[in-house]
């Protein structure tokens, strides 16, 4: 295998590539595979594609670039492979190929907006105030596709979340996140609360930054550095490091592959579900009795196949009073995956509505649980009106300031 | 040519450009073959199209379901048509009252068992790919699967079949009646890897669930005394559901990955499974820990439900893609040898990997005597290649000797066709030849593959009068 | 001539007809030699085991009978292994008295009456216990034969689970010799079950039972036919009920001059039982399609052909008292191919010639 045909240090490595041996485990939970049943939109395929580029006889061209564009990046296939191959890595590995191969005008944008816009509070912030107005004037102004899906799957915006009360505990910091803080101020919210209860030190500094998952699945891995490096140098006094979007913890874990002072924010890195669940297990928070009630649970790729968690939101939910209910056992991606919903409208179109219709087939209820952003917009985008798409924390968090047994607030 | 497919499909489903042609290339195994262009039939009537084209252009068609196989069976043949059909994948029908389901040859083996579990049924072969593999190849390749030593492999579970003919006719062979009347050509397609016709409708036979099942988990401090309970849990009158060994290397590379609690200590551990009525499988059970107990088990442990149950098969399934983590590239073999010369093939195996410097892994289906011996190596050092090959042909050579036979489940495909004569004198191979061109006298379906060039020889001898067959 | 095989002026004679030769070849090389010459002569060829199974198929007119009767030995059998291979002249009954010695069976039918295991595979027929443990070409491994034109023929292994080349074993099940003579087989055994018990229940009855080993119903009765462990075969015996005898009782067929065997889709059997002549007694394995029928005459069984046949099924006849009743049926679709593949192992059609579905 020859290292010459890749431009960046971000290839896909020669052992990544070797890793797979082509026994086509992946295959069946790989949700383009599933959609097309072509090889080229499979796990494998695309594996087969870098290879064929790492020995010199595929061309990092048009098709190239679509077959890897069109991969959500859901990492079903990595949860399933014996042999373990890094996937998810080697995929945005191949992005930063193509991106360095095709430099063009839109992915220079995007880059930009990703890389640039979104990572920026100030601008977060003006584009908050134009979607509340948006709301306001209603959906009804765009044309059905996926720029209405997407606004209808947007929370119904609200004032700016209250900021921690600081007592003396372990500190943890809060990646309050690119949109999670503005557009998902509740989960945050209730993040700092359950973690003051348990007794934390709560931090959110200031210098903190998008965590670059979106650049970096884009393929702009030098955004997605300078992204990580100032992370890694706002969080370095926190003893843990915790994210409400699964996307982001996700990413986080992932720094070491990003720059090599990466690795110990990696290695400090929970997902909220996981440090909660942890602290309901420990004692510090409290399970409630039984309501009753039933929640649908979502599995976010990112949570379930990334960081192969899927009993926290659970455990969370069950300590909640709710009884859980699986949405879907074979753990497909809901098609949000980060900004494929603009990318490929159609496919993302498709996998919204197999979980959507799953989910309201589940149980009775119309409460459903879903630990990452993008996942409860494509969720809620995709139901019926009437349902309740939250993140398990926030439900947690509900059921505690309901219970007569816990005055806390 | 190109343009006559796109006219007979539609041009999303005629794939030619480089990467479709490249990923397209190669199934699970280690052979490579470069297609001219790939389609995606969604109906009986688009196979028959590409047949019909096949012929006008007259180049080979090559069929393809998930591409999970490991003999190179659906390894495209130079500048043909593979005919891919993971489209073709609709379960049409299941009927719980017969105990059948009609199903496209794409549909997955597993999403069959999911889609008959509302009715407590299953589709019996379970090879260690289910989850990925179609119908379609387990025709193909008369698939087993750990389960298939109670069950039979998929040639059991085939009651009729729909298939494209060489000439683009298509004809309904079997029933859901009981033993046809006239020549049973179910039993000729099932496992003739695509090369006698292209298989487009699948009835099978459903199974009935369960009501009870007991899996004991073995372990041993060597193989001889593991391969001995083998032969002792038969000789005991038990034929278990399933019955498995994993050696000590494969046992740890799958550990290392799904964190079963699997003994990976244990120089061997056996897998035994027995199903039925609860007194029966309770019994049964106990007859085999103490077969275990007999010949040296250093542990003999139940599992104590059904997730624990599941999470033994995932770590037997998934072992084959687990061996990717000690070495780059891997060789095996798939023969079948009686159960009472399972020890001393088993000796003899690990000797030939051991004199040839090869690390030898053993993962396999014990109780049918089906080995899968496997070795790891790293194909980019010089000469590497060529010592496989060498272990491997004297890894067969000891199987055949013994009595045994080449694939018990894989298939023949290109990998293992030149080996042919091993197992069948020239007399058997010409019939054999004879069969491939009564179906396919233009040599139009996988060529290539199963039979060595040459099997049909024309000059048999005295016996058979000049002229009879032309 | 060069065949070395004992010629017999056989007492049959009169049944077969003047001038036809029979032989009894006592070797497989004696079996291609034979076959060669007759090939060589075209001398259509009737191949004789236990003639249990001549009343199936079209009539055929031998110029040669060939008796397997020489070719009785068994080969090989490793209990450990739990195979056996046999030469196709064993008797059925002989080789399962064997297999019993050590708590085995072939699974072979349960009346054979003087059947061969070579006619019986050639004539595709099953026994009862089918429920349990498959038809009977679920069970051949390995098979030689000698085709039409004296090759010796090998295909399979003696291994349990094989996919090395194309299935002829299977395809030879119910080839009625057009294949090849089937003059060594390797069948796959099973230990017999420890307990085994036969249930008498009220016919009509719908019971649960899990994996029987046979459940036959007639017109009076329906038995229930276990076989397991003590406990297993206790427990089920106490939850369903019935009269119960601890041991397999297996019906006879009664005796009629005709009979038949009606093979439909399982389900479909019970609505075609009800059409069956009043004066025609059958077994019908249930869970299986197969309904065997014995009957005073052909009356009534083109209407139940024609039912069967609708359904994907067919009625064959087993035993005929004249030719005037079809012996097949409608011949499956794919003839041709048939007629083909039978061309490319017997080229001058001399082993039963135009006995098969369609006179092929």
């Amino acid at each position: 295998m020859t290292a010459q045909v890749w431009r960046t240090d971000f290839a896909p490595t020669t052992a990544e590539l070797n890793a797979c041996v082509a026994c086509g485990l992946c295959l069946p939970h790989c949700p383009t595979f599933r959609l097309t049943g072509l090889e080229t939109a499979s796990p494998r395929g695309r594996l087969a594609a870098m290879r064929g580029v790492a020995e010199g006889v595929i061309a990092i061209d048009d098709e190239f670039e679509e077959a890897m564009s069109f991969c959500l990046n859901c990492r079903a296939c990595e949860a399933v492979c014996p042999s373990m191959v890094p996937f998810g890595r080697a995929m945005e590995g191949a992005r930063a190929e193509v991106a360095a191969a095709h430099p063009t005008v839109g992915r220079g944008l995007r880059h930009f907006v990703l890389g640039r816009v979104i990572p920026n509070r100030g601008i977060v912030g003006v584009a908050t105030d134009l979607i509340k107005l948006l709301q306001k004037l209603g959906p009804s102004l765009l044309r059905e596709g996926p720029a209405q899906r997407s606004l209808r799957g947007l929370r119904g915006l609200q004032a700016r979340p209250r900021r921690a009360q600081i007592v003396n505990g372990p500190r943890v910091g809060l990646l309050v996140g690119c949109v999670m803080d503005k557009w998902f101020g509740n989960v945050n919210q209730a993040a700092i609360e359950l973690l003051d209860l348990a007794g934390y030190q709560v931090v959110t500094p200031a210098s903190q930054t998008c965590c670059g998952a979106l650049a970096v699945h884009d393929g702009n891995i030098k955004s997605g550095r300078r992204l990580a490096a100032a992370n890694v140098a706002a969080f370095a006094s926190a003893d843990v490091v915790v994210a409400t979007a699964a996307g982001c913890s996700a990413h986080l874990k992932g720094y070491d592959k990003l720059n090599s002072e990466g690795a110990a924010l990696a290695a400090k890195t929970l997902d909220i579900t996981e440090l909660i669940a942890r602290l309901i297990a420990e004692g510090a928070l409290p399970r409630l009795p039984v309501t009753g009630e039933a929640v649908v649970v979502h599995d976010p790729c990112h949570l379930r196949h990334a960081q192969r968690i899927t009993s926290a939101p659970r455990e969370i939910l069950a300590a909640a009073g709710l009884a859980t209910v699986d949405a879907d056992p074979d753990g497909i991606c809901c098609g949000a995956a980060g900004i494929y919903s603009l990318t490929h409208p159609e496919a993302s179109h498709q996998l919204g509505e197999r979980i959507a219709a799953l989910a309201a087939s589940a149980a009775t209820t119309t409460l459903i649980a879903s630990a990452n952003p993008g996942c409860e917009m494509q969720l809620r985008s995709h139901l019926p009106k009437g349902y309740r798409v939250a993140h398990p924390v926030e439900l947690y968090l509900e059921s505690i300031r309901s219970s007569s047994d816990h005055v806390l607030l | 040519m190109y343009d006559e497919l796109i006219a007979a499909l539609d041009a999303e489903r005629v794939l030619q450009t480089p990467l479709a042609l490249h990923v397209y290339g190669r199934d699970a195994g280690v052979y490579r073959g470069q297609p001219a262009v790939v389609v995606l039939p969604e109906t009986t009537a688009e196979v028959v199209r590409v047949v019909e084209i096949a012929n006008r252009h007259e180049v080979p068609v090559v069929a393809r379901g998930a591409g999970t196989g490991l003999a190179a069976g659906a390894v495209a043949t130079e500048g043909g048509i593979v005919l891919v059909t993971t489209k073709m994948n609709r379960i049409e029908e299941i009927d719980p009252d017969n105990r059948t389901a009609l199903v496209g040859p794409g549909v997955i083996n597993l999403d069959l068992s999911k889609a008959a579990e509302p009715y407590a049924l299953h589709f019996a072969p379970d090879p260690s790919s289910q989850a990925a593999c179609t119908i379609g190849g387990n025709v193909a390749n008369n698939s087993g699967g750990p389960h298939c030593l109670a069950e039979g492999s998929t040639v059991n579970h085939v009651l009729a079949l729909e298939v494209v003919l060489a000439d683009g006719s298509v004809a309904m062979v079997g029933s859901a009646a009981p033993d046809p009347i006239g020549l049973d050509l179910r039993g000729l397609l099932v496992g003739s890897e695509g090369t006698l016709a292209i298989v487009t409708k699948i009835l099978v036979r459903l199974l009935p669930n369960p009501p009870d099942v007991r899996t004991l988990l073995c372990s041993f401090d060597s193989i001889a005394d593991a391969a001995a309970t083998v032969s002792g849990i038969i000789a005991a009158g038990i034929v278990p559901a399933a019955l498995e060994m994993m050696d000590q290397a494969i046992t740890r590379a799958v550990e290392n990955w799904l964190h079963a609690g699997l003994p990976t200590d244990a120089t061997a551990i056996l897998l035994a499974e027995v199903v039925g009525d609860t007194a029966a499988v309770e019994a049964e059970a106990k007859v085999m820990a103490e077969v275990a107990h007999a010949h040296h088990a250093r542990d003999v442990r139940m599992a104590a439900d059904d997730s624990e149950r599941a999470l033994l098969w995932k770590g037997r399934k998934a072992a084959f893609g687990a061996v990717a983590q000690a070495a780059p590239n891997y060789y095996l073999h798939d023969t079948v040898v009686p159960r009472t010369r399972l020890v001393e093939t088993m000796a003899k195996v690990y000797e030939i990997g051991a004199r040839h410097e090869l690390q030898m892994l053993n993962v396999f289906h014990a109780g049918d005597g089906n080995l899968h011996p496997l070795m790891v190596f790293d194909a980019s050092v010089p000469g590497m290649t060529e010592k496989v090959q060498q272990a491997a042909d004297e890894l067969v050579a000891a199987c055949v000797a013994v009595g045994g036979v080449l694939s018990g489940e894989h298939g023949i495909g290109r990998e293992k066709r030149d080996l042919m004569p091993l197992m069948f004198s020239a007399t058997d191979l010409d019939a054999q030849a004879r069969i491939k061109e009564t179906f396919d006298p233009h040599n139009r379906f996988n060529p290539g593959k199963v039979l060595p060039t040459g099997a049909r020889c024309f000059d048999l001898g005295a016996s058979v009068p000049p002229g009879a067959w032309v | 001539m060069s065949i070395r095989a004992a010629r017999t002026e056989v007492a049959s004679r009169a049944l077969l007809g003047e001038g036809v030769e029979t032989l009894h070849p006592s070797s497989i090389d004696e079996m291609a030699e034979t076959l060669a010459e007759a090939t060589a002569k075209k001398r259509h060829t009737l191949i004789w085991g236990g003639g249990t199974h001549q009343g199936i198929g079209y009539r055929v007119d031998p110029d040669l009978v060939i008796f397997t009767d020489h070719l009785a030995r068994v080969i090989d059998w490793e209990p450990d292994d739990l195979t056996v291979v046999v030469e196709g002249g064993v008797k059925i009954a002989d080789l399962e008295a064997l297999l019993a010695t050590r708590g085995q069976t072939a699974v072979l039918p349960e009346d054979p009456g003087g059947g061969t295991v070579g006619g019986m595979m050639a004539a595709g027929v099953s026994g009862f216990r089918r429920a349990r443990y498959g038809p009977t070409r679920d069970r051949i491994l390995e098979v030689q034969a000698v085709t039409g034109d004296g090759r010796i023929v090998k295909g399979g292994g003696r291994v349990v689970k094989n996919v090395t080349g194309y299935d002829l074993p299977r395809v030879v099940v119910g080839s009625f010799g057009s294949l090849g003579v089937i003059v060594s087989c390797c069948l796959k055994l099973w230990p017999t079950p420890r307990s085994t018990a036969t249930l008498t229940i009220e016919p009509g009855r719908l019971v649960d039972v899990h994996r029987p080993l046979a459940v036959l119903s007639d017109r009076s009765s329906t038995k229930i036919y276990l076989g397991g462990t003590e406990a297993e075969v206790g427990n089920q015996v106490t939850r369903l009920g019935g009269e119960t005898q601890n041991e397999l009782v297996w019906p006879a067929v009664p005796y009629r001059t005709w009979a038949f065997s009606l093979r439909v889709p399982p389900q479909t059997a019970a609505g075609l039982i009800a059409g069956m002549p009043a004066d025609a007694d059958f077994i019908h394995q249930v869970g299986i399609g197969e309904i065997t029928i014995a009957a005073p005459s052909s009356d009534g069984m083109a209407m139940l052909r024609s039912k069967a046949e609708a359904v994907g099924g067919a009625l064959i006849v087993t035993r005929a008292a004249d030719d005037g009743f079809d012996p097949w049926g409608t011949p499956p679709p794919t003839l041709d191919l048939q007629r083909k593949l039978i061309a490319a192992f017997d080229p001058q059609r001399v082993i039963n010639p135009g006995r098969l579905p369609g006179r092929i």
